[in-house]
């Protein structure tokens, strides 16, 4: 039976600001075609994990690795450009430029491909309407869902989601879970920060608990759910 | 009938027409409208260069007088000490700037914001100094200004500006709905999440930022001929950085051909100007940078683009 | 030996002055967000403040320079009321751009009412030995001077509760607004400060130099590479960086020539920003 290469793994991650470490030794693996939890409380180094990945910052010391590839310290397009995307806590999609652009400039290749896999896109998150519209005059539900479209037009292998579900209503919010559900299911693994509980119960096979910059817990979501230690250090009991 | 009279037809149209007409001014102008033109379109292409930079990346290049100066430079040494003719001397002069401009490129547009404006003053007033100094004096004449004669007529010189900004406003078109250019918006509109949506942006600057350099350095070189003079001071003076941005504030940053309308209007409303206030001239230009710069920010195109007399369009 | 002293001394007192513009370009900076290119039109209007004042009135400048501060901080919180406020939300560029047609107004006013003839305020002529070493008056005076106003500043910054409301402002706006402190209110009085400071710099500036419209450009460059050595916002930075700026022209001036001393601003930033952009001292 071959063995699973994990999607990503990563190994030992420190990452300092000032005195503060916001990743303490770091480790972890992702299995491909899962959908993980990244829970935490606030400061707890979720964001910089994500940065990390990313290649918007280096680690101190520690690796990444990517399909086995090591990913530590290089350049945010070349990442990307591997399979790796992400969305923002803050959403950052380019608000002058129209809905179509904003994903046409992600897309890489034949120019008639590319707007036709564009428009794809903006059907699936049912947006082809205003297609010509900029992005600043999307509301905020739809902003987040330009966002996952502007991910899913790099044709990333590994989502990496920073807070999808806040702010917006919970119609939008099961819309949103399924399209996850679905591309899931075509192959895609997702990786979601949340602080909503109900989502991470209700949506991820596993999760993984950070607190201070540390790995305090890693599990399936019963697990979690049934670790005391875990509680005490989320909920303060 | 109809089909020749298209939309598309009526534009060509009027290109060709206008342009007939721009071509045949030194058959019937006076010579004091031929300069004039001449500058128009010396600043044309400098507000063009500039916008294709600073207007579509965000980064406000507060350099220009450095790639004008650099080439000047090297075309006019050229002509006046090598007796280069002016048709080589002039892209010599261009292409050295282009690519020392690779080099620069890719050392400052590491910096962002106000510090990268703050960086291109530093190496523009370095390069003057270093220009003046005694050390270069064999190349550069060390800082004391070069009287030269290119052999060239002014009719020619119209000829020739007339031709590069053509070109330049052309290539400024293209570019404006092409994945070049929208890569470059993205620069402007959030860097780092262009970055990892894939897009290399700091190659994309340094293109960019190398074309501008190129496009100018090619005007600035034609400038100096028109002048038959180069020194220091004059070459990297701050005015040559200042007035195409404010030409391009007035027309429209970051559109077709705001620097073209802005370059035009701009030398006419100077030409009153200096005329009517010679001596505060400055000061009122001061003032009208100021209120520009609170009230009409997007300039005249972009403000007749907000109330929809003109079309949305990136590619106006 | 003594020549050396006095070089180095001599590069101080230059240096407390271009200390006292860069505290005032780094305040306004760091704390309204503001790059504030019209800075060195302040120093110039300043100067010529103290010189009205004594040609016209017989004031004696060193009264000139405590009046200036509160006649340049109320100027300083119209302007930015009534102009740069406007901008404070925008693209930081806007701002530069801004200040940038302000300083042009102002210089060529100044140009156009007062002709470019220099002017100087004789007050302080001559020299005098201290402990061996050979100073003059109006520098040392100068010195003294620019000296007492940053001591008055930082006290102001660090025991005044407007101060600490300024730091709190500078260091997290958003917090600061949470916690009750206007804002736009601190805005005002930093940029009134900072040019306030601009100003009495100006009136202390004209002890010891000549004064003419155009005199800006020279401070605004030295200002800048303040900022920029001493970090952003970082009034102590911008003392240290002053008082280093101040030396080293001096140092460059005895020993190569003037001419290579003018390069000294543009060449501290390029290495500054190249290769440590946030300055070389810590907040």
């Amino acid at each position: 039976m071959a063995r699973v290469e994990s999607i990503l793994r990563i190994e030992d991650v420190v990452k300092k600001f000032g005195e503060v470490a916001a990743l303490d030794h770091c480790s972890f693996n992702i299995e491909p075609g899962s959908i993980t939890g990244l829970i935490g409380p606030n400061g707890a180094g979720k964001t910089t994990l994500f940065n990390l990945i990313t290649g918007v910052l280096r680690p101190d010391s520690g690796h990444i690795y990517f399909k086995g590839e090591e990913i530590t310290g290089k350049k945010p397009h070349e990442i990307a450009r591997k399979g790796v995307g992400r969305t923002y806590q803050i959403i950052r999609i380019f608000p002058k430029m129209t809905l179509l652009e904003n994903l046409i400039v992600v897309g890489k290749g034949k120019e008639k491909r590319v707007i036709e896999r564009a428009m794809e896109l903006l059907s699936l998150v049912k947006l082809a309407e205003k297609k010509d519209d900029n992005a600043s005059e999307l509301s905020f539900g739809q902003q987040k869902l330009l966002s996952l479209a502007q991910v899913l037009m790099l044709d990333a292998e590994l989502v990496l989601l920073d807070e999808p579900a806040a702010g917006i209503n919970p119609t939008l919010q099961n819309e949103l879970m399924a399209l996850i559900h679905q591309l899931n299911r075509e192959g895609k693994t997702f990786i979601i920060v949340e602080h909503d509980m109900n989502v991470i119960m209700g949506h991820c096979g596993s999760a993984i608990a950070l607190n201070y910059g540390q790995k305090i817990a890693e599990g399936t979501c019963s697990e979690i759910q049934n670790d005391e230690c875990l509680l005490e250090h989320y909920f303060g009991r | 009938m109809k089909a020749l009279l298209s939309e598309k037809n009526r534009i060509w149209l009027g290109i060709f027409v206008l342009m007939a007409f721009l071509i045949s001014i030194p058959f019937f102008a006076s010579d004091y409208w031929i300069t004039l033109l001449t500058l128009i379109l010396i600043f044309t292409v400098y507000s063009s260069g500039w916008n294709v930079f600073s207007g579509l990346t965000g980064y406000t290049n507060f350099g220009l007088a450095w790639s004008i100066g650099l080439s000047g430079y090297v075309s006019s040494l050229l002509i006046a000490d090598y007796g280069f003719f002016w048709l080589f001397a002039w892209p010599v002069g261009a292409i050295f700037t282009g690519i020392v401009s690779i080099g620069v490129g890719y050392i400052l547009l590491r910096i962002k914001g106000v510090y990268f404006a703050i960086s291109m003053v530093a190496l523009t007033e370095g390069t003057r100094e270093l220009f003046g100094t005694k050390y270069l004096k064999t190349v550069t004449h060390g800082g004391i200004g070069v009287p030269f004669v290119a052999g060239i007529g002014l009719s020619t010189l119209y000829w020739a500006i007339l031709v590069l900004a053509f070109f330049t406003i052309v290539i400024c078109y293209r570019i404006s709905f092409s994945k070049f250019g929208l890569r470059l918006l993205t620069i402007r509109e959030d860097e780092q999440a262009a970055e990892t949506l894939g897009i290399h942006t700091t190659r994309e600057k340094i293109i960019a930022f190398i074309l501008s350099a190129f496009l100018v350095g090619l005007a600035g070189s034609i400038h100096f001929t028109y002048q038959n003079y180069i020194d220091p001071s004059f070459a990297f003076n701050i005015q040559l950085t200042l007035t195409p941005i404010v030409m391009t504030l007035f027309g429209g940053v970051g559109t077709v051909f705001g620097p073209l309308i802005g370059a035009t209007l701009f030398t006419f409303i100077h030409e009153i100007l200096w005329a009517e206030l010679t001596l505060l001239y400055m000061a009122v230009f001061g003032g009208i940078l100021m209120v520009l710069i609170l009230f009409f920010p997007q300039g005249l195109l972009g403000w007749l683009k907000e109330r929809g007399i003109l079309p949305r369009s990136r590619k106006i | 030996m003594a020549n050396f002293a006095e070089l180095f001394m001599r590069g101080l007192m230059l240096g407390s002055v271009y200390a006292l513009v860069g505290m005032g370009l780094t305040l306004v900076w760091g704390v309204v967000g503001l790059v504030n290119v019209a800075h060195g039109e302040f120093v110039m209007l300043g100067a010529y403040f103290a010189f009205w004042a004594f040609s016209l009135l017989h004031l004696n400048p060193l009264f000139s320079v405590a009046l200036a501060i509160p006649v340049f901080f109320v100027a300083g919180v119209l302007i930015h009321r009534q102009i740069t406020e406007r901008l404070v939300k925008e693209h930081e560029l806007s701002a530069l751009i801004l200040t940038f047609g302000m300083s042009i107004l102002i210089w060529n006013l100044a140009q156009f009412f007062w002709t470019n003839t220099y002017r100087s305020v004789p007050y302080l002529t001559g020299n005098f030995t201290f402990m061996g070493l050979v100073l003059s008056k109006g520098k040392t005076v100068s010195f003294v001077l620019a000296m007492v106003i940053t001591a008055a500043l930082f006290l102001f910054l660090k025991y005044s509760s407007w101060g600490k409301a300024i730091r709190a402002t500078s260091q997290n706006p958003e917090v600061a607004l949470v916690c009750g402190i206007d804002t736009m209110k601190m805005r005002m009085i930093t940029y009134g400060m900072g040019i306030g400071l601009g100003g009495a710099a100006g009136a202390i500036i004209s002890l010891q130099w000549v004064i003419f419209p155009q005199m800006g450009a020279s401070y605004i460059s030295r200002a800048f590479a303040i900022v920029v050595l001493g970090g952003l916002g970082n009034i102590h930075g911008a003392l240290a960086g002053g008082l280093i700026i101040g030396t080293l022209e001096a140092m460059v001036t005895q020993y190569l020539s003037a001419k290579m001393a003018q390069i000294i601003p543009s060449v501290t930033i390029l290495i500054i920003l190249l290769v440590r952009p946030t300055g070389l001292f810590k907040k």
